[in-house]
């Protein structure tokens, strides 16, 4: 069923990562995403992937919600390591046959690329898993603040704003697309089976209240918003203020220290 | 006449996931052609959760919904022939209008029954007569109409294939007095003309004390009560216990017995009061 979808996999947990900072968890995420990239042998990406096994065990998520992710792009897993498997051809010949040569280095990179992609995934999803959609998009809004000196300052809120809104709504049009899917269907509406031309001719009944529904919703949204007095984002407060802790300066010192170890692990071996 | 059979059937939302919660638990009922059954309940009670399973809208865990004695699960790819029997009016229906004309929107579900060209259009115009659509309101657009009208084109959608179950998902929810009247009358109605059996979901222990024949009580997902409207309003210590009422009239004559005044407490709606009243006047002597 359509619910199935799930959008912002928010899952609940009470964990130091839970309650970091979203503006440092965004920040160490793509510093750890690059890092991923900064380790060039195999000691440093085997430390990287142990930090990042570590960091799911805190995090409190359940191990089986990231294999479903690692699972859902198996394919592309699957594609590069193959890929570079026959691409390298220099080292021990493992296997030869008609114009494919497999080698002990070709094994030896897709190996490493899979990891990289694995620790990739694994890593991005912790900050989906461990931040809510809203918790994101205000650490965006903030993190970009600086662009106010170009005099970008409103266009930033409005881009937040948007996203923000464009996230609370997709669980309520999800809803919305649920009913109306299950009203035209008492009705004998058939969605499951015909031609490509009759399922598409299938979707109207659908996509036609669910549009009209949209706009009703969006002229009710901006009227209660300007009822509270909404004019865009100068001079507006913020109710959850986001305020660093000693966890947050206590986090960035970690990474640091780690991101380190992995160039020192870089130069060593 | 049709027979629809409830046994042990039990719904649970968000199977293993971290919002797993279960909405229905071993409801068993039976109920048959002619009837009116209210269901009544608190909020997330499971009612909603319960008719959707009527017509296979939602595949119960476990159990099993019979029609006339078939599960209507037996051959899954059929369910679309049960769906035609089993007729589904959700809440605010008018979100699903969508033809550009009142009569093509109303035609939708006869059209996908695969009827002749011939009895779609005797089918959508006797309903439409029925439900007090006018010859000028089929052909305007849906959106152009009144929200009275617009309910009742959309239960005239589900209407015009003439199930022989229909169930009412709050029919009469957002809509003025004179509104909810007419709804609950052409509910009646269509019962009495086609015999058919008619579940209403609803908040109004008003609407149902002047509809409704049974009652069906969910509480917390269970089955809470089945019985007719007179014994379930005459045990208003339970129904208080789980968030429900008697109707409002229904009140007044308690408390006036309470007060020692003899009157029978078994007045559920106001046209039975001024009735049972004026008989106090007509005759000095109660009717019981």
């Amino acid at each position: 069923m359509i619910k199935d979808i799930t959008f912002g996999q928010y899952f609940p947990a009470k964990s130091i990562i839970h309650r970091l900072d979203p503006r440092i968890k965004l920040v160490l995420s793509l510093m750890f995403i690059i890092f991923i990239f900064v380790a060039q042998n195999a000691v440093s990406l085997a430390f990287i992937g142990t930090l990042t096994l570590l960091f799911v065990l805190i995090s409190r998520v359940p191990v089986s919600l990231f294999l479903k992710n690692i699972k859902a792009i198996l394919f592309v897993i699957i594609l590069t390591s193959v890929l570079n498997a026959l691409y390298v051809t220099t080292g021990n010949v493992l296997l030869e046959f008609w114009i494919i040569k497999i080698t002990a280095d070709g094994v030896k990179r897709a190996l490493f690329m899979s990891a990289r992609i694995i620790i990739l995934i694994i890593s991005s999803s912790l900050l989906t898993y461990t931040t809510t959609p809203t918790e994101l998009t205000d650490a965006i809004e903030r993190l970009l603040k600086p662009l106010r000196f170009i005099g970008l300052g409103e266009a930033v809120h409005v881009m937040a704003m948007m996203i923000t809104i464009a996230l609370r709504f997709i669980p309520t049009l999800i809803e919305e697309t649920d009913k109306i899917m299950s009203a035209q269907k008492a009705r004998g509406a058939d969605l499951e089976s015909g031609t490509l031309f009759e399922r598409i001719k299938a979707l109207i009944p659908i996509l036609v209240p669910l549009l009209i529904s949209s706009v009703r919703r969006a002229y009710d949204l901006a009227e209660a918003m300007e009822c509270r007095c909404y004019n865009g984002g100068s001079g507006r407060q913020r109710m959850k203020q986001l305020k660093l802790a000693g966890r947050d300066y206590l986090s960035l010192a970690v990474l640091v220290v780690c991101m380190s170890a992995i160039i020192a692990f870089n130069i060593i071996f | 006449m049709a027979t629809l059979s409830v046994e042990n059937l039990t719904y649970v939302y968000g199977e293993k996931s971290p919002f797993q919660k279960t909405a229905i638990e071993d409801v068993t009922f039976s109920a048959k052609s002619g009837e009116i059954i209210g269901v009544i309940g608190h909020t997330g009670s499971g009612k909603s959760t319960l008719v959707q399973h009527f017509n296979g809208l939602l595949k119960a865990n476990s159990g099993k919904v019979l029609l006339d004695g078939a599960d209507i699960w037996e051959n899954p790819k059929e369910i679309r022939k049960i769906r035609f029997k089993i007729g589904m009016v959700f809440q605010y229906p008018e979100y699903q209008l969508f033809e550009e004309t009142v009569y093509k929107d109303i035609a939708f579900g006869p059209t996908n029954m695969g009827l002749s060209a011939e009895d779609i259009n005797k089918r959508v115009l006797d309903t439409a007569q029925m439900l007090g659509i006018t010859a000028e309101m089929l052909e305007k657009s849906p959106f152009d109409l009144s929200g009275g009208e617009k309910r009742r084109v959309a239960i005239a959608g589900v209407m015009a294939m003439q199930p022989e179950i229909i169930v009412f998902d709050e029919p009469t929810a957002g809509l003025d007095p004179a509104g909810r009247d007419i709804v609950l009358e052409k509910i009646k109605e269509y019962r009495d003309r086609t015999g058919a059996l008619v579940f209403i979901v609803s908040h109004s222990m008003e609407d149902m004390a002047r509809v409704a024949d049974k009652l069906l009580v969910m509480n917390s997902g269970h089955l809470s009560m089945f019985d007719t409207v007179k014994k379930v309003f005459s045990n208003p210590q339970k129904l208080k216990k789980i968030g429900l009422n008697v109707p409002q009239v229904t009140k007044v004559f308690s408390a006036l017995k309470e007060k020692g005044i003899p009157v029978d407490e078994n007045v559920f709606t106001v046209n039975d009061a001024v009735s049972y009243l004026l008989s106090f006047l007509k005759g000095g002597k109660n009717n019981d």
